[in-house]
Formats: C-alpha cells, structure tokens, sequence
C-alpha cells in the first residue's frame, strides 16, 4: 500500500514537471498544423505537414521566433467538417495554440475559421481557395483568417483564359462533383471566363462523391465532342474519370485545378493533359531552386504545390510575427495585412479580402513528367 | 422478404386501421407508377433523338450490371441456404479487390508465364496472368468468406435471425476498418495497375468473322433449346435433362450477348448529321465473358455435381439433408466459398473497370448487388443474374438522361415498384411452399 | 446382440422434456413398431437416434458400437437410415436428383446405380417421372419417392416415420406391402405409426409410448390383443 502511495506521489510529481516544461511558454511558442493525413486526400495533407516542418525547423536552426523555439502540434483533421473542428478545438483548448496553419480543403478550413475568429486564434490556410475561408457569410473579411494561395475565381479564370487563348478551343465540358464547393468553385468561374470569352460548354454533369462509375456521362461527352474536358476535383477522382474517358476514347484536351498536384496523379491516363497550380519547379528563381534542393534533402522527391504553400504559409506567418513583435494573434494579423512577402510562390501582397495577389502557373502532363508551360499573372 | 413481412402485419392490425393503410399505399403506389412512366417517357425520347448515344449507355450498364451479377449471385446464394443477408459481403468484394491489387503491384504475378517461359508472346501472357490474378482473389475472398461463417455466423445458426444478421453488419464494419489500418490497405485511394492494357474498339475494328461466330452460337443454342423442348413435351427423358444444362445457358447468353455488343459497336452509320458510331473496351467484354463464364460455372456446379445438389438440398431442407449423410456444416461453408469467390472475381473486374481501390470501395457496390438479389427474388441464382443487369442499366441509363446525382434514388425506387408488382421478386418463389 | 439398443434415453426441447429414460432394443432382421398418441415422442426418439436431437443422457448403441454422440453423417455411412415424418422429400430437386442424394453416402457408382434399378423396379411410377420436380409428385408418390430415397442409402436399419400418414388406404395397403418387402430383402425396420392396427399387424414386437415413457411392451400379436391398447389405440379398428 505504501510503496503504491509512493509511485503515485513520484508519477504526479513527474507530470508536473513535465507540464512544466512542455506548456509553461516561456521558451516555446506552440502552433497547430491542421491538415487530411489520411483519407481521399491524404497525399495533401502529409505533404503540408511536411514542408511547414521543413519551415519549423529553419526557423528554430535560426533561433526560433521572437526568441522562441517553435513546437509543432500536429492534428489530423480528415479534410471534413466534424473531424476539422475537434482538432482545431483539442488544439486550442488543450494545447493553447493561438496560431494555426490549416486546412488544406476548403470544407475543413471554414469551420475551422469560425472556431478560430470565437477564440481569438489566428488561422493561415496554405490552399484552401474558397472565398468563403476568409469572408463571413455577411460580407466582411474575418480579421484573423488568412491564406497562402490564390482564391478559386481566379484559377477558373486563369484555366478558361488558357484553354481559349493557348489552346484555342471552342467548346468545353465540365464535370463537377456538386457536394464540393472547391470544385464547383473552379467548375462554375471557369464556365464563366470560358462563355464570357467567345467559348461554349456543351456538357455540364454533376457526380457525387461516391460515385466510381462515370461511362454514363462521358458518353454523352464524347457525344458532344469537346475541344475541353475540364475536371476540377481531387486526384483521386481524376484518375478514375481520366482512366474512364480513355476507354471511351475521348480525344479532348482535359484540364484541371491545382486538385491534381499529387505524386498519386496517375500520369499514364492524364498524358497530355494541363492543370492551374500555385508553383513550378521548372521556376529557376533562387528561393524555388533552393526551397526544391532543402526538401529533397530531407523526403527524398520533389515539393508538390501543398509543400510549397505550407512552406510559403508558415514563413508568411512567422515573418509576420517577428515584425509584429508579439505573439498576440490580433496584432499579428495587422501587421500582416500591410505587409510584402516573398516566398517560394511568388511575391505576395494581401487584398481587402486577406487573399493574397500573386500569379499562377499552366503545367502539363507529359510522358510521366510535369512540365512548366507559362506564368499567368492577375 | 421485408415486405412479405410488413404485409402480414399488417394484415393483423385492425381492420379500421388497415383501411386507412390502403388509401396511402394506394396513393404511394399510384404515385410510384407515374414516377416511372415520366422515366419510360424520358428514356424513350432520349432513344428517339439520339438513338447511337442511348445505345452506347445501354453497353455502358453492362459492365455495370455484370459486375453487379457476380456480387448478387453470392448475396443470393447465401441467402438461399441460411436465410442470411450476408452485409459483409461487399466487403469480401473489397478484399478481393486487395488481394488482386497486391498481386499484380508489388507480387508482380500477372506476368508470372513470362518468368517462366521468357519467349512467350505477350498477348498469351496477359491471358494466362489475368486469368491467375482472377483465381487468386477468388481464392482469398473465398478463404475470407469461409473463415468469417466459421467464427462469425455459424455460432449464431440457432439463434434467432437478427443476431446474424447484426453480427454481419458488425462483420461489414470489421473489415472496413481493420483494413483502413495503416499496416493493412491504408484508408487511401489507391491507382490499381490493370492485369491488360485497355484497346478500344469501334467499327471497322471488330472482325466480322468473330461477329458471325457469335450469331452462329445464339442460333445454334437457340435452334437446340427449341428442339429440346419439343422432345422434352413429348416425354423424352434425357432431353429433359439437357434442357436445363448448362452447356445450353452458357451458348446462348454468350452468344447473345457477345452477338449483341459486337454488332453495335462494329457498324458505323452516319446519317442526316447523326453518327452511330459506338466503341467498347477490351474491359468490357473481359467482364461480360467471365461474368456468363463463371455464372454458368456456377449453374454447373449448383445442377450436375453432388455438392451443387447437396447445396439445393440443404437450402430447401437442412434436416433432411443431413438425414440423407450430408455434411449440412460443410456444404453451408462450401456456399460462402463459392459466393466469396465470385465476389472475389467480381472484384477484380471492378477495379479493373475503375482502375482505383479504397477501404470503402464495398459499400455501394455491395449495397446495389443486393437491391439486385432482391429484385430479381433473392435466392434465386437466374433472378440475381437478372436483377443485377436491370439494376446496372437503372443507373447507367438515369445517369445518362436524367441526372447522375438522380440516379441512386431511381435504382432504389426500382426495388420499391418492383417490389410492388413481384413482392416475392421477379424470380422469387412464393412463400409457404416449403412444408 | 441387437442391432440397435436405447437406454434410459432423456430429451428435452429447452425446459420441456419429451423423453423420460426410454430403452428399448430392435434385433437384426425384425420389424419393431413404435405406436402411440400425437406429441407421445416417437418422432423425438427417431430424431435422436439420426443425431438430429441431442440426446440429455442416456446411450444409443448401434452394431455394438456407441453412436449416442455420433454426427448425423457418421451414422448415416453405417446404415442407418431415417425416413422422416412428412416424406421431407426436396421439392425443387428432380425426382433423380432426390434419388442422388440418398446415395450421396455412397461412392460406388455401379452399385448404386444397382440400387437405382432395384428402386425401380419396387416404385416403377417413379421411373417415369424421373426428371420432374419432386415437389410436383402427388402425395402418394412423394411418399414412394421418400422411402425409395431412403433405399438408395442400402440401409441395414431403416426407421420409418409415419409412412402411411395422409395417403388413401388403398396406398396405405400398398406401403406397408413395401415395408414387408423391403424386410424380406434384410433390411431390419424401426417402425413409428399412429396407425397402430396396421403396425402391429406387420411388425415382430412392438412398444407402447405415452407421454415420453414406454408403457407396454411385448410381441406385436399380444399387444394387439391387448384391451389397454384395443381402447386407445385401436378403437375404429
């Protein structure tokens, strides 16, 4: 009874120690990394995990922030409403995060922007592009929400402009997945530029997300014949649809977002096809060069587009803080909106809307390869 | 079978209370009959304007609905014989799926015949390697199937029915997500490598001599199963016997069917600014063949081997069976096997067809296959090959012309009006026949 | 020794029991009835021989050997064979396919194509319907169909369920000449009936069932004549 009394007394006495050290914030500041590490998306969210580390450590190598050493807290948050919200809550309430870089999906990183703007948390989304995350329902921007990444209308704009002026095509098809605002999003603006421009889109189908089996409306596409066939949805269902219109024999040029930076693209049934992202590789800048050499280095392949703007976000927002300084989330988002940036991403200024202004890439699949094929600026 | 039994209480219910059920089922069954005649409407006219595209949907639903057969057939097998709807079984679908994905990415073994005989031509390869792939994950699933009666179910056979029944489900979730696990298949979605490269075919493509083969199997099948059926009027015993061979079946659901999707899409027509111009792929007609392959394998076993017979003896009378020395245990198992196997094979084709695996790939699928069973009258093997075809080109058909996110809810209100003309399915035996 | 022996046999379905300790014996050879009312537990006791029940203590031996806890199968590859209580033949199966599956203990072809013959020529109506569905049969052949399944096992005991229940008197007659016949070629016979007049008339001894116990025993011609049985069990005559 005596020697458990004991042990007892040794364990509590141990755990506050402990807590002590690991949550007395004076020497580190915490900062909660949200993001899908499992699930349809889970290439996305293992990549921004990686490279804000990769920006975590440079920090702490260089001293850490404000004098701090920075502590990653990591959170798989599963590209979903539920999951999102219980870990930004476990993150804010159980580890006292003020500061989060997350989500990746549009539909995790806007509940997660309301819990945030309740607690007074400040939040930077590296590549969620819907307007939504960062304006409220009424209209006005969210004071502590930011992103890294330019917003859905743009790269719809950005894809129809290409397809029109590059590509000269005519006609499109769109096929979206209607329960996914980033895709309907970049479905719906791109439609817009791409009719707004002289262009027509002869076939319009919606899907769900569940669905595998799209012969019945790809037959109608390859009906009507398109010059386009723009599917702005995730990799993994590009890779079904892709496959499916191969064996459809469907000619058209397909195009896409910046849903299909993956190492899980399967290349063999895109060959040839285009997409919008935020960064290529190819870009011979020094920063890109040198961002590309450090993530090697440490993975071992190639930053994709989510690497690179967790990257980018993480830098963005510790540049910010350091300028601010303070750790206070309120004083660090106004130091933010004035502010210039230059990251791996390009040369970054923020709007009203706390979206940042900064131009796209064009890169095509070809032969196993993704290749750059040009800027387009806002 | 659930509406049998909503029927019948409510034929206990009161009989003021019964009335008043009649007018809403009266009114639900008036507005379910209007519902499909607008879709008979919709589809009819998409015919008429277009009659190239309705009929390149229509071989779209065959790769569907073939598919479908082969997950149905166990569905309804296992049904038959210990009256379980087996909620796992889309998940032994799933697993097949794996243990193809696995063999081919990381075990190499659809190449294995170029091993071993290096000269081999590839074509033959790609033949003798798929048909492998194709036993293995029949093999597993069928393995799974068994070792999940043995623990899972046949603890449960004198217990009453909704315990098995909650068990399956409970063994559906199992299997989700213990292979959602990271050290299993990992809950992503991962790019299946094909066993064979796609070809697509289109007019001017097909040979025509293979074209004719196929009309000169449907005839010959046909022409035999009239003669057949004469003699067998006029008392001939063993043209009784042959009539339900399946040596018959298999002749005229290849033929014809074969004959039917070649034919479409090898003539090329253009008229009047409209082109009929249809392709399929090699995928396609892969599933076509080993989905009547294996169904008629499966006719084979269930009518000329002693095990399909113990099988049918056994569903319809288990003490009986036994009576007569039969292993009533090993049967049962050996119908999870079969049903495995063909799930394990349907697997294959699906993600072949689709080129994608996930942890959750078995719901959906699982879910129509037994909308299918059903429809066609669960427990009955030609109503689970039936349904399953109707079922596939339900949803190509309301994906095409409709609305693709329609067209969930078309299929299951097919259940519901099919239900409502065939409560017992379209093959389905009325109940109270047994003694 | 007798062929088969019980003893001190006790059933129960859950809580209800319907055997109390019953022993009886039935030699190699003999036709041995088992009569008495609805629910006594003939078939109880016919089902627990065939491994069908569980038997809650008590011994059933069969050719010297303890088949108390044997599996359905087992005893049926030594000869045992049950006709069961209301024919219980596979409708959807072709009367050869029922045929089949009584054999389905056998593996010697040619012999059991032997016994197919021998079947034949007991029940030649069955020859002719041989390819319909047994559920299609009319009952009396149904009923042929059920004990010529039964045959096709070459059974050494065959325990008959109530073979002439539900059938004309006319096809009564006919079956229990069968029975007899069937006797004649060896083949020792357990036999329960309700028709007790026509069972003791057939049978070498016989045993009285009440309510799970066995009440009277002895030859079948001093149970006939027996005015306890003449009352319950053979009023009409």
């Amino acid at each position: 009874m005596r020697t458990r009394n004991l042990l007892v007394l040794v364990l509590v006495g141990a755990m506050l120690a402990l807590s002590a050290c690991g949550g007395g914030g004076s020497k580190t500041l915490k900062v909660a990394i949200l993001a899908p590490l499992s699930g349809n998306v889970a290439t996305f969210g293992q990549s921004t995990r990686d490279g804000a580390t990769l920006a975590i450590e440079e920090w702490n190598a260089k001293g850490g922030v404000l004098g701090k050493q920075i502590q990653p807290v990591v959170e798989d948050s599963q590209c979903n409403a539920e999951a999102a919200v219980s870990a930004a809550n476990k993150v804010i309430d159980q580890d006292g995060v003020k500061f989060i870089i997350g989500e990746v999906c549009s539909s995790a990183s806007i509940p997660i922007s309301e819990v945030a703007m309740a607690k007074g948390v400040l939040q930077i989304s590296p590549t969620s592009t819907n307007p939504s995350v960062t304006v409220g329902e009424d209209g006005k921007t969210k004071s502590l929400i930011f992103r890294a990444c330019f917003i859905d209308p743009f790269q719809g704009q950005v894809a129809a402009k290409f397809a029109l002026e590059d590509l000269k095509a005519k006609t499109a098809a769109v096929l979206l997945d209607q329960g996914n605002d980033y895709v309907r999003g970049l479905a719906e603006f791109f439609r817009d530029s791409f009719e707004a421009g002289g262009g027509k889109v002869v076939v319009w189908e919606t899907y769900t997300g569940e669905d595998n089996d799209f012969s019945a409306i790809l037959s109608k596409v390859k009906d009507a014949n398109p010059d386009i066939l723009y599917v702005p949805d995730y990799y993994s269902k590009v890779n079904l649809i892709a496959a499916q219109a191969r064996e459809k024999g469907i000619t058209a040029t397909m195009m896409g977002g910046d849903g299909w930076d993956s190492e899980d693209l399967d290349r063999t049934v895109t060959d040839g096809a285009y997409f919008t992202n935020h960064y290529s590789g190819d870009d011979p800048r020094p920063i890109v060069q040198d961002w590309i050499k450090k993530y090697k280095d440490k993975y071992g392949s190639e930053p994709d587009a989510l690497a690179t703007l967790a990257y980018d976000a993480a830098n963005i927002l510790f540049t910010a803080m350091e300028k601010a300084g303070t750790d206070d989330p309120a004083k660090v988002a106004a130091a933010m909106e004035g502010m210039e940036f230059d990251v791996v991403s390009g040369h970054i200024t923020y709007d009203s809307k706390h979206n940042p202004v900064k131009p796209a890439v064009i890169l095509q699949i070809k032969d196993g390869e993704i290749h750059f094929v040009k800027t387009i600026a806002p | 079978m659930v509406a049998t039994q909503t029927h019948k209480e409510q034929i206990r219910e009161a009989p003021i209370q019964r009335r008043d059920g009649m007018i809403l089922n009266q009114l639900s069954q008036g507005l379910f009959a209007l519902f499909g005649l607008i879709v008979v409407y919709i589809l009819g006219r998409a015919l008429f304007e277009n009659p190239g595209l309705f009929m390149q949907q229509v071989l779209n639903g065959l790769e569907l609905g073939f598919i479908y057969a082969l997950i149905a057939l166990g569905y309804t097998m296992i049904y038959g014989i210990v009256k379980l709807i087996n909620f796992a079984h889309g998940d032994v679908f799933m697993v097949g799926s794996f243990a193809s994905f696995y063999a081919i990415s990381i075990l190499d073994l659809h190449r294995w015949p170029a091993w071993i005989w290096p000269g081999m031509s590839s074509t033959l390869v790609m033949i003798i390697g798929t048909i492998t792939i194709i036993l293995i994950s029949m093999f597993v699933s069928g393995l799974l199937a068994v070792v999940m009666e043995r623990f899972a179910y046949r603890p449960l056979r004198n217990k009453p029915r909704i315990a098995a029944l909650i068990t399956a489900i409970g063994v559906s979730f199992f299997l989700e997500y213990f292979g959602a696990l990271p050290f299993v298949f990992t809950n992503n979605y991962i790019t299946y490598d094909r066993p064979f490269d796609v070809t697509v075919y289109s007019a001017g493509e097909i040979s025509p001599v293979v074209i004719g083969v196929m009309w000169g199997l449907l005839v010959i099948s046909l022409v035999a199963y009239f003669m057949l059926r004469t003699q067998a009027k006029s008392g001939d015993m063993k043209a009784q016997a042959w009539l339900r061979h399946p040596l018959l079946q298999f002749g005229w659901l290849f033929g014809g069917f074969f004959a039917f999707v070649l034919t479409l899409a090898g003539i090329h027509l253009e008229s009047g600014g409209k082109v009929w111009d249809l392709s399929v792929s090699n995928v396609t007609l892969v599933i076509m063949g080993a989905s009547i392959l294996l169904q008629v394998l499966l006719q084979f076993v269930v009518t000329q081997t002693q095990l399909g017979k113990a099988m049918r003896a056994a569903a319809y009378d288990k003490d009986a069976a036994r009576l007569m020395g039969i292993n009533v245990d090993l049967v049962i198992a050996s119908t999870f096997a079969l049903g495995g196997g063909l799930a394990g094979a349907a697997g294959v084709l699906y993600a072949t067809a689709f080129k994608q695996v996930y942890y959750l790939m078995g719901i959906i699928p699982g879910l129509k296959a037994f909308v299918a069973a059903v429809i066609g009258g669960i427990g009955s093997i030609p109503g689970a090959f039936l349904g399953a075809l109707i079922m596939g080109q339900t949803e190509v058909l309301s994906a095409g012309f409709i609305s693709t996110p329609m067209r969930d809810a078309i299929s299951f209100s097919l259940l519901i009006i099919v239900l409502l003309v065939w409560p017992q399915g379209i093959f389905g035996e009325p109940p109270g026949e047994k003694v | 020794m007798a062929l088969l022996e019980v003893k001190d046999l006790v059933v129960s379905y859950g809580a209800i029991r319907a055997l109390h300790g019953i022993s009886f014996y039935v030699d190699q050879g003999e036709i041995v009835t088992l009569i008495g009312a609805n629910g006594a537990g003939k078939s109880t006791t016919l089902r627990t021989i065939s491994a069908l029940q569980r038997a809650d203590s008590g011994q059933i031996t069969y050719d010297g050997k303890d088949i108390t806890r044997a599996s359905a199968s087992a005893i049926v590859h030594q000869g045992l064979i049950q006709v069961p209580e209301g024919r219980r033949i596979f409708a959807p199966l072709t009367v050869r396919e029922n045929l089949e599956m009584g054999a389905y203990s056998r593996k010697d072809k040619e012999e059991v194509a032997a016994s197919m013959e021998y079947v034949f020529q007991l029940f030649p109506r069955l020859k002719e319907r041989l390819e319909q569905a047994g559920g299609t049969l009319s009952g009396g052949e149904q009923q042929m169909l059920a004990v010529a399944r039964a045959l096709m096992a070459k059974p050494r005991l065959l325990l008959m369920d109530e073979p002439s229940m539900g059938l004309a008197p006319i096809l009564v007659e006919e079956i229990f000449d069968i029975i007899q016949e069937i006797n004649a070629q060896g083949v020792t016979i357990l036999l329960v009936e309700q028709n007790a007049h026509m069972a003791l008339s057939i049978a070498n001894r016989g045993y009285v069932l009440e309510t799970g116990t066995i009440q009277l025993e002895g030859p079948a011609k001093e149970l006939a004549a027996n005015p306890q049985v003449q009352e319950a069990y053979l009023g009409g005559g």
